[in-house]
């Protein structure tokens, strides 16, 4: 007899990353949407905009669970996808929690020069971090197939990336599209992981890694 | 490359984990060998052959070897 409790914890057990990356980015939107409307201060916004980034803990444990059910059998490499999802977690919260941070700033205050350099570096360089952590699994990756499908899917989102960043480029200085600001085409290169990822799948059987 | 590790594997009563576990690797690895899909780099080969007590040739050939 299971009572109530565990089944709800067994059924919490079960949730995938993806309902916590959902529920993460649903509060976020919701947030940004009371911001939008003026329902809430930037202040309060703000402040709001940590309490979503906690998901990212059981988002964790719950993708975790998934690479240890996984790969099961291949120890090593469910240690190299744990910590490629702990580095993607971490990089993620502090790319939010920067971003914040920077539109807090710029919008409550003026800070000088140099602190508005500063603190618009910190988003750019969280995402830095991403591609560090995509670096480090293709380099600790120990499955050879898998490792080849990572930097299959990461060649196709740089040709995907700059292809688009190349026509929109020179649509732009045609005056025909608007401008789009430059951590845009990072979005695409991750957008292109998918399109690499789905290109896998026909080749090879198999979605990869990322 | 065209190779016969289904056969193999299927003579020990062997699941694709069951062979991915005793390589090291994948079970999508096993798969995309065993379909021709993905030819192994020659250390993954040697332990292959190694597993199954074989020579790599006797596991491996070309598709144009008779």
């Amino acid at each position: 007899m299971i009572d109530a409790t565990t089944e709800s914890r067994l059924s919490g057990q079960r949730r995938s990353p993806f309902f916590y990356a959902g529920m993460m980015l649903a509060a976020i939107g919701a947030i940004v949407a009371l911001a939008a409307t003026n329902a809430i201060g930037s202040t309060a916004a703000t402040i709001l905009m940590i309490a979503p980034l906690w998901l990212a803990i059981p988002m964790v444990k719950a993708a975790n669970r998934r690479a240890d059910a996984v790969n099961a059998a291949c120890a090593s490499k469910g240690e190299v996808n744990r910590r490629y999802i702990k580095r993607i977690a971490l990089f993620t919260s502090l790319y939010l929690a920067t971003l914040a941070l920077a539109t807090f700033a710029s919008r409550e205050y003026s800070p000088p020069l140099e602190l508005r350099t500063f603190l618009s570096t910190l988003p750019g360089l969280a995402i830095a971090g991403m591609f560090w952590a995509i670096g480090r699994l293709i380099v600790e990756q120990t499955d050879e197939f898998i490792r080849m499908l990572t930097i299959r899917q990461s060649l196709w989102a740089t040709g995907f990336a700059l292809s688009a960043a190349s026509v929109w480029g020179f649509l732009e200085q045609a005056d025909i599209v608007i401008h789009v600001d430059a951590y845009w085409w990072a979005v695409v290169w991750f957008f292109g992981l998918g399109v690499g990822a789905v290109i896998n799948r026909i080749q090879y059987g198999t979605w990869g890694a990322i | 490359m065209k190779n016969r590790l289904k056969v193999l594997r299927a003579e020990h009563d062997w699941s694709q984990q069951d062979l991915a576990d005793r390589l090291g690797v994948s079970r999508q690895s096993v798969n995309a060998i065993e379909t021709g899909r993905y030819d192994p780099s020659l250390p993954l080969a040697f332990r292959i052959a190694e597993l199954f007590e074989l020579a790599i040739e006797d596991i491996f050939q070309l598709e144009s070897a008779p």
